[in-house]
C-alpha cells in the first residue's frame, strides 16, 4: 500500500480516440458515401484496430496516413471489406427482386417491341445465389413469365466461384430466406445438410467470366434490359468505378435499369443515369432515346 | 415461354466496327456525327497514353453528355501529366459542366497535378484555388501542410481559407495549430471561419 | 406546421454542410444533406410525397450535377416534391442571381451565409413566422456598423 504518486500510464496507441473516429468517419464518408452513426462506434473501432494490426501500424495516425496515400487503393479496399457486410445468400436485399417482378418487368415490356426477349444481367454472380434468386423470383412471382421469354446472364471475374455457381451446392445458412415452397420445388437435399439447386435452373442461367473494368471484356454485353450489380462497385477505386459504370451504361438498352447495393449510389459515380423510385426500391435508368440524362 | 438461354452465337455478336481500334482510327471516330460512336471511341482511347491531348481537345468541342463523360473517364484512367495538361485549359471554360468535370477529373490524379500546385494556388479564379486546396488533401507530398499554411496566412477569399482549414483537419498535426489560431484571429468577424477552425483544432491532436 | 420543417442542405464542402446544418438545426428545423445535385435528387425521390423536404439550400458549384442542374431537375418532378430553393454560391455577381432565378430557384445568397441572413431567409421561405421573429430579435438589423 503505497501513497507514492503514480506516473500516468503511457497512452496506449491501440486506442481510437473520439477525434480519430471523427476523422475516419469523414474520410470514409467522402470516399464511399457510407456514414457511420455514433452508435456504430464499437463496430468501427474494432475493425479499425484489426486493420491497424494487419498493416502493423503503431497507432491510428500512422495507419490513417498510410491509408490516405497508398498508391493502389488496396488498404482502402480491405477497409471497405471489413466495414461492410459482404455475405452472399439467396434473396439478399429481396426488395429489389420484388421491384423487378412488381414494376420493372412490366415497364420493360412496354418499352420493347412485342416478342423480344427481356435480358437480365447479374454481375457479380459470385457463387450463384443472385442469378438463381432472380430465376426463382421470376418463376414464382411474375405472371408474365408464362407469356414472355427472359434470358438470365451472370458473370464474375473469378472462375472458381463461377464453377461453384454451376455446381449449385449451398449451405443451410445460404438458403435461410428461401420460402419453404421454393426450397421444395427448386432444391434437393444432400446428406450433410446442404442443398443443391435443380439442374433446370442451372441450365437456365448463362454464366461467363467478365472483368467489369476491362472494356474488351464487356463489349459483347449489349441490349441488356436489367442489370443487378450489387455490392461490387463499392470495392472499386474511383477510376475503376467510373469505368465500370460506363460499361454498365453501354451494356444497357435505352430505358434499361440498374440495381446497385443498398448503400451504393450512382450519384458519386456517373451523372448519366436517372433515379427512379418504385414502391419497393429505387433504381437507376438509362435515359430513353431522345431524353436528357 | 419462360427462362431461356441465349443462343450459342454468344451474348451478342461483336459488331464489326467501321473503324479499327487503332489509335488513328479511334481519333478519327472521335469526330463521327453519331454520338454513340464517339462515345465508344472515347472509351477505347483510355488505353492509349498518347491520346491525352486529343481527348482534351475533343472535350472542348463536345456537347453530348454521354460522350463527355467517357472522355473524362478515359483521361482519369490515363492519369498522366499529359492528361492533367490536357484538362487544365478546361478550368477556364465558360461551360460550367466542363469546368466542374475538369476539376473532378483532375482531383482524381493528384500526383499528375502536383507540378502545377504552386501556380494553381495563385490562380485568379477562387474556384480553381479551392479545387487546388482540396487536391492537397489527396496529395502525398512533403510540402502539403506548408502550402496549406501559406493559404491560411495569405488568402483573402474566405471560401478558399475554409477549404484549407478543412483539409488541415485531416492532414495537420500539432505544428499546424498556431497557423489555425492566427487565421481565426485574421477572420475574427467571421463565424464560419470560427466554426471551421474549432472543428480542425478538435481533429488535430493536442501537442 | 405540424412537424418541424425538413431542410435539405446540398454542398460538396463538408465544413459548409456542417455549418449550415448547425445554424438551421439551432433554429429548430430538421436537416439532411447531400454532396452533389445527383445525390440530392436521390434524397428527394427517396423522401417521396410522404415526407417531402420543405426547403432546399443548394450550392452552385458541385461535381456530377451542379446547383442549377439540380433545380431544373427538381422543378420537373411532381408538385408534391416542390419546395422553395435557396441557392448559395461563392460568386456575388448579379448574373448568377439571374441564372439561379431562371433555373427555378427562389433566392440567391453568397456563401458562407451570415447566420442571421441564412436563418431569416429560411424562415421567410418556410413561412415560419415564429422562427422569423426569433431570428430578427437575436440579430437585430442595424443601419450602421455591426
Amino acid at each position: 500500500m503505497s501513497h507514492a504518486l503514480r506516473t500516468p500510464a503511457a497512452r496506449s496507441p491501440k486506442v481510437i480516440t473520439d477525434a480519430d473516429f471523427l476523422k475516419f468517419r469523414e474520410f470514409f464518408y467522402r470516399k464511399t458515401g457510407i456514414h457511420f452513426e455514433d452508435n456504430k462506434r464499437y463496430f468501427v473501432d474494432k475493425r479499425l484496430l484489426e486493420r491497424m494490426a494487419a498493416t502493423q501500424s503503431d497507432d491510428f495516425r500512422s495507419y490513417f496516413v498510410g491509408l490516405r496515400f497508398e498508391r493502389d487503393g488496396r488498404e482502402l479496399q480491405q477497409l471497405v471489406n471489413a466495414m461492410t457486410v459482404n455475405e452472399t445468400y439467396f434473396l439478399r436485399e429481396s426488395y429489389q427482386f420484388d421491384c423487378m417482378t412488381r414494376d420493372l418487368m412490366d415497364e420493360l415490356l412496354r418499352q420493347k417491341p412485342p416478342g423480344e426477349r427481356i435480358r437480365i444481367w447479374s454481375i457479380p454472380s459470385s457463387t450463384g445465389e443472385e442469378p438463381y434468386s432472380i430465376a426463382m423470383q421470376l418463376l414464382e412471382r411474375w405472371p408474365g413469365i408464362d407469356r414472355h421469354e427472359v434470358e438470365i446472364l451472370s458473370s464474375d471475374i473469378d472462375t472458381t466461384v463461377l464453377e461453384a455457381a454451376q455446381r449449385g451446392v449451398y449451405s443451410q445458412r445460404s438458403v435461410a430466406n428461401v420460402p419453404k415452397a421454393w426450397l421444395e420445388r427448386y432444391f434437393s437435399r444432400s446428406g450433410n445438410g446442404e442443398w443443391t439447386i435443380s439442374r433446370e435452373l442451372v441450365a437456365a442461367v448463362e454464366f461467363s467470366q467478365v472483368n467489369l473494368s476491362d472494356p474488351a471484356s464487356t463489349r459483347r454485353f449489349r441490349d441488356i434490359d436489367l442489370i443487378f450489380c450489387r455490392n461490387l462497385l463499392i470495392y472499386f477505386d474511383d477510376v475503376s468505378r467510373r469505368a465500370a459504370a460506363e460499361a454498365l451504361y453501354d451494356a444497357l438498352r435505352p430505358g434499361g435499369f440498374v440495381c446497385l447495393g443498398h448503400s451504393e449510389s450512382m450519384s458519386r459515380i456517373s451523372s448519366l443515369y436517372r433515379v427512379r423510385r418504385f414502391a419497393d426500391a429505387m433504381v437507376y435508368q438509362k435515359p430513353l432515346n431522345g431524353e436528357a440524362p | 415461354m419462360g427462362l431461356r438461354k441465349p443462343a450459342p452465337s454468344a451474348l451478342h455478336p461483336v459488331r464489326e466496327r467501321e473503324h479499327a481500334r487503332d489509335l488513328p482510327g479511334l481519333l478519327e471516330q472521335l469526330k463521327n456525327p453519331d454520338p454513340s460512336l464517339r462515345r465508344w471511341a472515347a472509351r477505347d482511347l483510355g488505353a492509349h497514353a498518347e491520346a491525352a491531348a486529343a481527348l482534351g481537345r475533343a472535350l472542348a468541342g463536345e456537347r453530348e453528355p454521354s460522350v463527355r463523360e467517357a472522355l473524362f473517364t478515359s483521361l482519369s484512367t490515363l492519369a498522366s501529366e499529359s492528361a492533367a495538361e490536357a484538362l487544365m485549359p478546361l478550368l477556364r471554360s465558360e461551360d460550367a459542366a466542363l469546368r466542374n468535370g475538369a476539376i473532378e477529373t483532375l482531383a482524381g490524379m493528384p500526383q499528375a497535378v502536383a507540378p502545377s500546385i504552386e501556380r494553381l494556388l495563385r490562380d485568379p479564379d477562387p474556384d480553381v484555388r479551392i479545387f487546388t486546396v482540396n487536391l492537397l488533401g489527396e496529395l502525398r507530398h512533403s510540402e502539403v501542410n506548408r502550402w496549406l499554411g501559406q493559404v491560411l496566412a495569405q488568402e483573402s477569399q474566405v471560401n478558399v481559407v475554409a477549404a484549407a482549414i478543412e483539409v488541415l483537419a485531416e492532414t495537420g498535426g500539432a505544428a499546424e495549430r498556431p497557423g489555425l489560431l492566427r487565421v481565426r484571429e485574421r477572420f475574427a468577424d467571421d463565424p464560419f471561419i470560427g466554426f471551421a477552425t474549432e472543428l480542425a483544432l478538435d481533429r488535430i491532436e493536442a501537442p | 406546421m405540424t412537424h418541424p420543417a425538413r431542410i435539405l442542405v446540398v454542398d460538396d464542402a463538408a465544413t459548409v454542410r456542417l455549418y449550415h446544418r448547425k445554424l438551421l438545426a439551432d433554429a429548430g428545423w430538421q436537416t439532411d444533406e447531400a454532396v452533389n445535385g445527383m445525390e440530392a435528387l436521390e434524397k428527394v425521390v427517396a423522401a417521396g410525397p410522404e415526407r417531402p423536404f420543405d426547403l432546399y439550400v443548394v450550392d452552385v458549384n458541385m461535381p456530377k450535377l451542379d446547383g442549377y442542374g439540380f433545380v431544373r431537375e427538381l422543378r420537373r418532378l411532381s408538385p408534391a416534391l416542390q419546395a422553395p430553393v435557396m441557392m448559395v454560391s461563392t460568386e456575388a455577381q448579379l448574373q448568377d442571381a439571374e441564372t439561379a432565378r431562371q433555373s427555378g430557384a427562389n433566392c440567391y445568397m453568397v456563401k458562407p451565409a451570415r447566420p442571421a441572413e441564412l436563418v431569416l431567409s429560411a424562415a421567410l421561405l418556410l413561412g415560419d413566422g415564429t422562427a422569423a421573429a426569433r431570428a430578427a430579435a437575436a440579430h437585430p438589423v442595424s443601419g450602421g456598423a455591426r
